[in-house]
């Protein structure tokens, strides 16, 4: 079996257009946080949560009726399934707050058999430094990637790979926010987010890795070749490579995402946009820094014969 | 290696191998052989497990004692060394609860300093210092101290000679010595008392744990009151014997500061309007209170004990209400409670209109309400300075009028401020029930010192209060009727059977050297963590199968091969969690699955490159042979970023992070091993025994 073979497609040709396309994106990875507001998880917030269980199912107004005469400002959502629910309370009001609201709630419904779920009650301190440590790790990640793979490679190459997964961190959080804000998944910047941020981190990496491992054994193959066209030849040679291996670690993902249960769930869909652009920025941030700044930092005429056109592109540019 | 040849050949019917095919076998047998022997335990503390519940109904109850207890006697080792090599879940999985703590070395810099010496300087530096590693949990709460102290309280010419008395050579630097010495006692015997608690208490598989600098990490699988292990752990159970000093002395104190809250208030009205004003807002329960003392107040009038004041009274005249307010105006202090004087053995309200108050045993009940205020007045240190160095105010830990739940009445005493004994002399504890109250009560034995001193303090003050004080909760203050030999002791005051139960453990496990404080506290419920497992492994289950079944058609033979691989690597994963005290948990699940596809992910890039060679027209052997050499170095690399990143979580995550970057680690170092290793030898082996000398990687035929 075999999907796709001895592909020719020009993928570096149109990069500039994706690259528009990539910064108009991480603008709004910047910005969306921002204007949309993340939704941080009692991990770095603090508070209590309590996820509870009722015999039956019970309508979610009733029981924030019932919670915010106690709790000003507490969040109730659904939790799971229908007679499922959780209750977050801030951290000024968290002292023995799972007692007071199952108090409350055995009053309203002295029938009801309520089960506690889960409960976390996180400190101000702990959140703060877990915050700290979450930013931290991923700095250190961005940075010890880029320094193994400029000693693997150039440096030129580590430079593009951290830009890749900057740029995929980015887009990522992009979606995770307008997600949230759309309310179509359960999706807190918690510490399991994080967990996902950093093996996006690790693993959208892995397609860089592999066209650049590519390219290396092509310079040495087809010396004089300019660097384009080795590029596109590299990312055409490994494609069937990354088509098979994205197409299997996406299936493995929706699956956890759809059926994996409310824990795994922001966890896996957050793997899932960045796995999708990983292999995305391996080949229109990674691959084209490095051609970018062969030809305008170290103005290396990788075109060779190409050069009138070249000429005639910035003509065009300089137009726009 | 001809001895292993001839070994070989036996097993393989007459197969002749060649020695390097051996060493193909090895390396795809001997893995799967370590991991089941690494998984054994697993399986065989299960079994167990099992067989030990038939032998107990459904409530956990044994009902056949005698076949229990043989299969106890007969399996008690076997169950031990195999449940400590056993694959752990993690809280998530099993159901617990999670709890983080602090010490409070802050606290202990400030006990430890000699109360007479302690001032204003001193807590200006405490409260810095506090502030200061607030933020950072890594850093020597002792060297900000001391950096906090050289720059506030040296230039004030103190030294920490004026605050903390030692035995033997006085210096700076002994001090320190000291004090460092004690901060890491309290530490260790923070985690030491508490694992002692947590033992008596019965909690199965208990994991205890210093994090960081100051930190005690608790796992407390199948725990599901946390209310009781709250108390239980936050307790520093402090037991002291302390005399009862409600005198007229304390009474005068009051009265001063009743003087000099008022005046103060006179000469700084403008700073000090905001505060009462907000003070009013606070405690509009307070007012209905006070209307007590002033029933007291006319009760008084009328009664023949306290003539004097009548004839003093400064309100006389003024209308009933009129006089209250005014009352409570000067009397800021003295107003937020109730005094009596005890005469006869009957108690007689008081007032603090004049100073003149008779000697004798006084008496003193505070409304919850009006508690926050009363303690925040004892609090400031110029309010503090007027009460008597040697003497302390402390309220009961029970409240006299359970009646009145929604404003529950305390009593509060005057007590000699260093304790006559300290709880450490208590050698066992004993929680029972008093028959004539129908009350629980906790009985005491001392050690025989314990007990001398106990005689010989009992003995000098008979008739009078010792109150019992449990970390700064007067829990009670019987007066005693005789001199008590032989050591004796008990405990009222509790709230019900539980704080009881509780408090036996807690006096059994000794007090804590310094507060501790609980920072983060995760509890999953039973009933979640099997939901959990369910859809985890259910959606991990789905997701392998798909996996596997795409690889079979795609790479056809060659997938096989990798799925048989990535299965050899799921197990060694699973077989060296273990080893590494690793315990399973969700997002652990979650890295498994990602150890998956990187797995996959090795192969098929293997696998592609041997179809590209064989495209080239590369000879079955040498595509082979080139296709792992090739994209080695891609796999090399791929591995390792992703390790890097494990690396970086596993040192800055907690908790269930750092499972997830545990089995990630272990991970790629296992898919590297199978993907490069494993599933190169099945492939060789394959290879030898077809006579075409290939197997099929998927590639179209006509090629």
């Amino acid at each position: 079996m075999q999907f796709l073979h001895g592909t020719k497609i020009d993928f570096l040709g149109k990069r500039k257009t994706f690259i528009y396309l990539s910064l108009v994106l991480n603008v709004v990875g910047l910005l969306a946080p921002f204007i949309l507001g993340l939704r941080f998880g009692i991990d770095f917030e603090g508070g209590t949560e309590i996820a509870l269980q009722f015999s039956e199912k019970i309508n979610t107004a009733e029981i924030r009726n019932v919670i915010d005469k106690q709790f000003e400002g507490a969040e109730i959502k659904s939790y799971g399934k229908e007679n499922q629910f959780l209750v977050r309370v801030a951290l000024n009001l968290s002292k023995d707050a799972t007692g007071k609201v199952i108090d409350a709630l055995k009053v309203k419904y002295p029938n009801e058999t309520i089960t506690i779920l889960k409960e976390d009650t996180i400190g101000p301190k702990v959140g703060k430094e877990l915050r700290t440590k979450a930013l931290l790790a991923v700095v250190l990640a961005v940075i010890a990637i880029m320094l193994y793979i400029a000693f693997r490679f150039e440096f030129t190459y580590g430079v593009g790979a951290a830009i890749a997964i900057v740029h995929d961190v980015l887009v990522t959080l992009a979606l995770v926010t307008i997600f949230s804000k759309l309310a179509i998944l359960n999706l807190e910047i918690n510490q399991s987010m994080i967990a996902a941020f950093l093996t996006v981190v690790g693993f959208s990496v892995n397609d860089t890795v592999i066209i650049f491992d590519r390219v290396r054994e092509n310079l040495d193959r087809h010396k004089g070749m300019n660097m384009i066209k080795l590029m596109n030849m590299s990312i055409n040679e490994t494609l069937s490579r990354t088509i098979n291996t994205v197409l299997t670690v996406v299936m493995v993902l929706l699956i956890i995402t759809l059926f994996g249960g409310e824990v795994l769930q922001g966890f896996s869909f957050t793997m899932l946009v960045g796995i999708v652009t990983g292999t995305y920025s391996s080949i229109y941030i990674a691959s084209a820094f490095v051609i970018w700044y062969m030809q305008n930092v170290k103005k290396i005429d990788i075109e060779g014969d190409n050069q009138r056109q070249i000429k005639a592109e910035q003509l065009k540019a300089a137009k726009a | 290696m001809p001895d292993f040849d001839e070994h070989m050949q036996t097993n393989f019917g007459g197969n002749t191998l060649k020695p390097n095919l051996f060493w193909k076998y090895f390396i795809v047998l001997a893995p799967i052989i370590a991991a089941g022997f690494l998984l054994y335990p697993t399986y065989r503390s299960s079994d167990l497990e099992k067989k030990e519940q038939s032998f107990k109904d459904a409530n956990g109850k044994v009902i056949d004692s005698v076949g229990y207890a043989n299969f106890k006697s007969k399996y008690e080792d076997d169950i031990k060394s195999n449940k400590s090599k056993r694959i752990k879940l993690g809280l998530d999985l099993r159901g617990g609860m999670y709890v983080m703590l602090e010490v409070d070395i802050v606290q202990l810099l400030r006990e430890a300093a000699s109360h007479d010496a302690v001032d204003d300087i001193f807590e200006q530096v405490i409260d810095k210092t506090r502030k200061e590693t607030d933020l950072n949990e890594d850093q020597s709460v002792l060297d900000v101290f001391q950096k906090n102290f050289n720059e506030i309280a040296k230039p004030k010419g103190r030294t920490l000679i004026n605050y903390y008395e030692i035995s033997g050579e006085i210096s700076e630097e002994k001090i320190l010595e000291k004090l460092k010495k004690d901060i890491d006692d309290a530490i260790d015997q923070a985690k030491e008392v508490i694992r002692q608690r947590i033992d008596k208490y019965g909690v199965s598989e208990p994991t205890i744990q210093k994090q960081g600098a100051r930190r005690i990490v608790l796992e407390l699988p199948g725990v599901n009151n946390e209310e009781e292990m709250r108390k239980l752990i936050e307790v520093s159970a402090r037991l002291e014997f302390k005399l009862v000093r409600n005198n007229a002395e304390i009474v005068h104190a009051f009265y001063k500061i009743d003087e000099y809250l008022s005046k103060s208030k006179k000469n700084t009205v403008v700073s000090d309007t905001a505060k009462t004003d907000s003070v009013k807002a606070d405690s509009t329960a307070v007012k209905v209170d006070s209307t007590k003392v002033a029933v007291n107040d006319t009760t008084k009038k009328d009664s023949a004990t306290a003539k004097k004041a009548d004839t003093t009274d400064p309100y006389a005249g003024l209308p009933k209400e009129e006089a209250q307010k005014r009352y409570e105006k000067d009397h800021p202090f003295t107003s937020l409670f109730i005094s009596y004087f005890i005469q006869n053995e009957k108690s007689q309200p008081i007032s603090y209109i004049k100073d003149d108050f008779p000697d004798g045993e006084y008496y003193f009940q505070i409304p919850q309400s009006s508690l926050e205020r009363f303690n925040n007045y004892l609090k400031r240190s110029d309010i503090n300075r007027i009460i008597p160095n040697d003497l302390q105010v402390l309220r009961t830990a029970k409240s006299s009028s359970p009646l009145n739940a929604s404003n529950p009445i305390y009593s509060f005493y005057c007590l000699k401020r260093d304790p006559e004994l300290k709880g450490d002399v208590v050698t066992n504890a004993h929680a029972s029930f008093d028959p004539q109250s129908n009350t629980p009560v906790v009985m005491m034995e001392m050690d025989p010192d314990g007990a001398a001193s106990w005689s010989r303090i009992t003995g000098a003050n008979i008739k009078k209060k010792i109150a019992i004080v449990l970390d700064d909760q007067v829990y009670s203050a019987p007066t005693v009727q005789g001199k008590i030999t032989g050591g004796s002791s008990q405990i009222t005051g509790m709230q019900n059977a539980e704080e009881a139960h509780l408090l036996e453990i807690v006096l059994k496990a000794g007090a804590l050297k310094a507060p501790v404080k609980i920072m983060e506290e995760r509890v999953v419920g039973p009933s979640l963590g099997e939901d959990s497992i369910n859809s985890g492994l259910m959606a991990s289950g789905i997701a392998f199968l798909i996996v596997i079944i795409f690889m079979g058609v795609y790479y056809s033979t060659g997938g096989w091969v990798a799925n048989l691989a990535v299965l050899i690597n799921v197990t060694l994963i699973m077989a060296t969690l273990p080893l590494f005290q690793g315990t399973l948990t969700l997002p652990g699940i979650a890295g498994i699955i990602l150890t998956i596809a990187m797995a996959v992910d090795a192969n098929i890039l293997i696998f592609e490159r041997i179809r590209e060679e064989l495209l080239r027209g590369r000879s079955a052997r040498g595509a082979i042979d080139e296709g792992f050499s090739k994209a080695l170095t891609a796999v090399i690399d791929t591995h390792i970023t992703t390790f890097i990143t494990g690396l970086i979580l596993f040192f800055l995550g907690t908790g269930p992070i750092q499972g997830f970057a545990l089995t990630l680690m272990i991970g790629i170092l296992s898919t590297f091993f199978t993907a490069i290793t494993v599933s190169r030898a099945i492939i060789e082996i394959l290879v030898s025994r077809r006579e075409s000398g290939m197997i099929s990687f998927g590639q179209p035929k006509s090629l």
